[in-house]
This record gives C-alpha cells, sequence and structure tokens, in this order.
C-alpha cells in the first residue's frame, strides 16, 4: 500500500442547516431591511438622520448575509494532517552524505536503505518526520 | 388633500405602525428572555454539544473503518473481521478493587498483562497472515478506535441525559469540557495515519533517544518486548533500555530497569530515564526539560517498578523530558521533536560526565511507543 492509499478525508457532506434557523436569519434580514427603509423615510420627512436605527440596521442586514453564506460553505467535519508532507531523511552510517525524500511504505528509523553513491557505506534511514504547519507566533 | 401631502400620511401611519410593533417585538423578547432565558440557554448548550457529538461519531465511524480496511488489507483473513472488530470496540477493562491497596500494582499489572495478550491474540486470529511488526501496528490502530468508540458513548450518554433532564448543570459539565474533548478525538484521528502506515509518533521520542545510542551495538531481549544493549559513553558502561521496534509497542521499561539493578546487585550509579512529556500551552514543542524522578508515564506499574528498586540500592533517577503538545504525542513525528531528541542525546552525556566517574555503570531508559523506530 503505498502513501494516502487509506483515504482519510474528512469532508463531510455537512449536517443540514435547521430550517427554524434559516427562519430566524431570514425574519432578521427582512426586519432589519424595514428597519433601515424607516430611517430613510424619517430623513425624506424631517431631514434627520437617525444614526442608531441605520447603525443597527445596516449591522443586521450584514449579519444575516454573513450567516447565510456560512450556512452555504460545504463544513468539514474535523481537522486532521492527511495533507502534511512526511519526510523521510536518509544517512549514510560511514560519510556525511544525506538525502531526503517522501515516506514510503515500510519505511522505519533505522532501516537499512542500500548503500552510499560516495563510499558505498550503508544507508540508513535516519529520521521521518512530518512538516510544521506555521501557526501564529504568541505573545508570551 | 394634494398627493405629496397623502403620501406623507400613509409614510406616517405606516412609521407609527412599525414603530409599534418593533416595542412589542422588544416587549416580548424581554418577557421571554426573562422566563424562559435558562430553557435558551440549556438549548443552545444542547445544540451545541449535538454538533460536536455529530463530528466525534464521524471520527469514530472513520477509525472503525480504518480499522476494518487495515486488517482486511494486510492480514488476508478468510472470513469478515467487522462483527470481531465491533466487538473488540466495545471492550472494557475493569480495574482492581483499591478498597485494600495491598498489592494493588501486582494486581494491576496482571489485568494489563491479560489485556495485552487477549488484544493481541484477537488481532492474531483476524490477520493471520500479518507478521509480528504488522500485528503490533494493527493492535495501536484497533486501540485508537477503541479509545474514539469510548469517547464517543461518553459524549453521547452525557448528552442524551442532558436531553432527558434538561439539567442546566448536566449539559454544562460536558458542555465545558468539549474543547478538549475535541482535541484529544483529533489527535487519535491523526493517531489512525501513523498508526496504519507504521510511522514514528511523538510518543517514541525517547524510544528515538535510546535507538540512537544503541545503533549497531549488540542487543538481547532481557523483558517482554523490550531489548537492551550495553553501550560505552564517555567512558561509562551504559545499558541502554528501549522498547522493541519498529512494529507498535512500549514494552516493559521498568520491568528491564529492575532485572539489571538487580543483576549487577545495585551497583549502577545513575539511571536516566527519557520520555516525551505534555507540554503546557506556550512552551515550544521539541524542548528538553530536566529533572529528577521516573519520566514513565501510563497506568504507573513501570514507574512503580523502578522507584522500588532504585529505593532498594539508593541509585539517583534523573529524568529527562522532551516537550510536545498533546495533539503531537499520537500523530506522526514533528522536526521539532526530532530537534528535541538530538538535544537530549547530548543532556544525556553532560549528565553522565557530571554526574559519574569513568568506568562507572549507567541505565539509560528511552520510554514510548516505539512504531517506525527500530533499534
Amino acid at each position: 500500500m503505498n502513501r494516502g492509499e487509506i483515504s482519510m478525508s474528512n469532508e463531510g457532506e455537512g449536517r443540514r442547516t435547521p430550517i427554524i434557523f434559516t427562519a430566524i436569519i431570514l425574519t432578521m434580514l427582512v426586519m432589519s431591511l424595514i428597519a433601515l427603509f424607516l430611517a430613510v423615510g424619517t430623513y425624506l420627512s424631517h431631514k434627520t438622520i437617525d444614526v442608531i436605527n441605520v447603525i443597527l440596521s445596516v449591522s443586521a442586514i450584514s449579519l444575516s448575509i454573513y450567516l447565510l453564506i456560512q450556512m452555504r460553505r460545504k463544513r468539514t467535519l474535523f481537522q486532521n494532517s492527511d495533507n502534511l508532507r512526511v519526510i523521510t531523511v536518509i544517512k549514510c552510517a560511514s560519510c556525511d552524505y544525506n538525502s531526503s525524500r517522501e515516506f514510503e511504505k515500510g519505511d522505519y528509523i533505522l532501516r537499512e536503505v542500500g548503500s552510499c553513491p560516495k563510499c558505498s557505506g550503508t544507508l540508513l534511514v535516519y529520521s521521518i518526520f512530518r512538516e510544521s504547519q506555521e501557526g501564529k507566533k504568541e505573545k508570551f | 388633500m394634494s398627493p405629496e401631502a397623502f403620501v406623507a400620511n400613509i409614510q406616517q401611519g405606516f412609521q407609527d405602525s412599525a414603530n409599534w410593533i418593533f416595542q412589542a417585538i422588544w416587549v416580548l423578547a424581554f418577557v421571554i428572555i426573562w422566563i424562559y432565558g435558562q430553557r435558551i440557554q440549556t438549548t443552545l448548550m444542547l445544540k451545541e454539544v449535538e454538533g460536536s457529538l455529530y463530528r466525534i461519531k464521524a471520527m469514530r465511524d472513520k477509525g472503525r473503518q480504518i480499522a476494518i480496511s487495515t486488517i482486511r488489507e494486510i492480514g488476508k483473513p478468510s472470513e469478515d473481521p467487522t462483527p470481531r472488530v465491533d466487538r473488540l470496540l466495545e471492550h472494557i477493562d475493569i480495574e482492581p478493587v483499591t478498597l485494600d491497596p495491598t498489592g494493588i500494582i501486582r494486581r494491576l499489572e496482571h489485568i494489563i498483562n491479560v489485556r495485552d495478550f487477549r488484544l493481541k491474540d484477537e488481532v492474531r486470529r483476524m490477520a493471520p497472515h500479518a507478521d509480528e511488526v504488522q500485528l503490533n501496528n494493527l493492535t495501536n490502530v484497533l486501540e485508537t478506535a477503541l479509545a474514539l468508540n469510548q469517547i464517543y458513548k461518553i459524549v453521547r450518554h452525557y448528552y442524551l441525559m442532558g436531553k432527558k433532564t434538561l439539567s442546566f448543570y448536566i449539559i454544562l459539565q460536558i458542555q465545558m469540557l468539549l474543547p478538549l474533548i475535541m482535541r484529544e478525538s483529533e489527535a487519535f484521528v491523526n493517531a489512525l495515519k501513523a498508526f496504519t502506515l507504521g510511522q514514528p509518533i511523538g510518543d517514541g521520542a525517547g524510544a528515538l533517544v535510546a535507538a540512537r545510542l544503541m545503533y549497531s551495538k549488540e542487543k538481547r531481549e532481557i523483558s517482554q518486548d523490550t531489548v537492551v544493549s550495553e553501550v560505552e559513553i564517555e567512558g561509562r558502561k551504559a545499558y541502554v533500555i528501549k522498547a522493541k521496534g519498529p512494529g507498535g509497542n512500549v514494552g516493559k521499561p521498568g520491568e528491564a530497569i529492575r532485572q539489571i539493578l538487580e543483576e549487577k546487585e545495585g551497583k549502577v550509579a545513575l539511571i536516566i530515564i527519557v520520555d516525551a512529556a505534555q507540554k503546557l500551552e506556550g512552551e515550544r514543542s521539541g524542548e528538553v526539560v530536566e529533572g529528577v524522578g521516573v519520566a514513565i508515564g501510563g497506568p504507573g506499574v513501570d514507574k512503580y517498578k523502578v522507584e522500588e528498586v532504585a529505593t532498594k540500592y539508593n541509585v539517583p533517577l534523573s529524568a529527562i523530558l522532551i516537550k510536545e503538545g498533546i495533539e503531537d504525542v499520537i500523530s506522526t513525528m514533528r522536526k521539532e521533536i526530532i530537534d528535541g531528541v538530538e538535544e537530549a542525546i547530548e543532556r544525556i552525556k553532560r549528565l553522565i560526565r557530571e554526574n559519574t566517574r569513568e568506568g562507572d555503570t549507567v541505565i539509560i531508559a528511552g520510554i514510548g511507543n516505539t512504531i517506525g523506530i527500530s533499534q
């Protein structure tokens, strides 16, 4: 079996979004649109801007649109390290020759994998490791 | 009435009605939150637990599916292994009675030995064509699937109980622990890949230190699945111990140390134990720290044996720990941990130089799961 033959894909179909949740978001969207319409009406009739109403309704519209977009996005069920590369480092037991390649099934540390092209010494799997994901640097 | 005034009248009327509607909605929302606040919070918490439970179930199913497909592929069984795997996933270990603590370690060791034997025997039956290394790796895959199944069942228990009783405090307990449970579950899922492919894992950092030290030297099996090698380090005679690789197992390092100390009648200048240790948030992965004591995790049997025999012969105990996060312990080893291994070897040499004299005997034990690491 070669690398990745056993599929560990974690992309699920995503849970179905509950109808009630969608209804709440749509109600919020409609109500915020009405509130915005009223604010515009107030401005046209009294020439004064109802700042709070405008801010609240614009935020509610943005939030509803954001939630609707999020709902449509395909969810990942869980994080795993499937797509991280695993590297095998090979070193010569006698000289300073070393090379690296992708991990192959059957590799293990201190396994003999042939002879050195430089000195004909024994080539060994020196280390096997996965590439690290660069995380955000902590302040502390 | 002019058309403009008519439109303005309608607009004013509509505005007044809308204002009333908004007022009514506010009052209604206030009353609902006042009366049903905790109920709403409980429902929201239940929804959160339900979402996590759904993810844990997916992980559990993935674990089961990988265990079955790997057994089919490696073991080439004549019959379908699914019923056996399902039976194993429900396996339970019953801890010894603690009411009378006398001899509890011996009883615990017996239960652990029986469990290991039974599990390996089941795997052997399911995968008759697997060699010893593959058997050990398959056992690790099954143990991981079993752990995921246990986590799923516990979270489901609290979820259903919370749903049934609508008790805020039952749901709160599981909801508070969910971030940690999810992190651990994801670590188990990542472990499946490492165990299936036989890649070294973070927990094997100690075993890798020992493997580097004992490479090309003669080895003998001193206790079950545990090897020892005599190595000369800085002019001292060192007994280097590790679990027998490259299959996934942890061996019996405690028993190995006990046997060497008994053989040498306590004439050992220092015992150094190297192991991976869980880092605190903010600490660097692969950071190496030193201490005193027995750095052996697990149920405590090996730790007890080393403490007992070291105390009997008054031998000093040093510990070297390689720090790593919970997500690194059982997933494929990271580069930072490999760097930590190199540093740990230098620390061992320094400890030996500073704490022993030339010609002395020392014991160095590399603890951890040796999957993907030979000797």
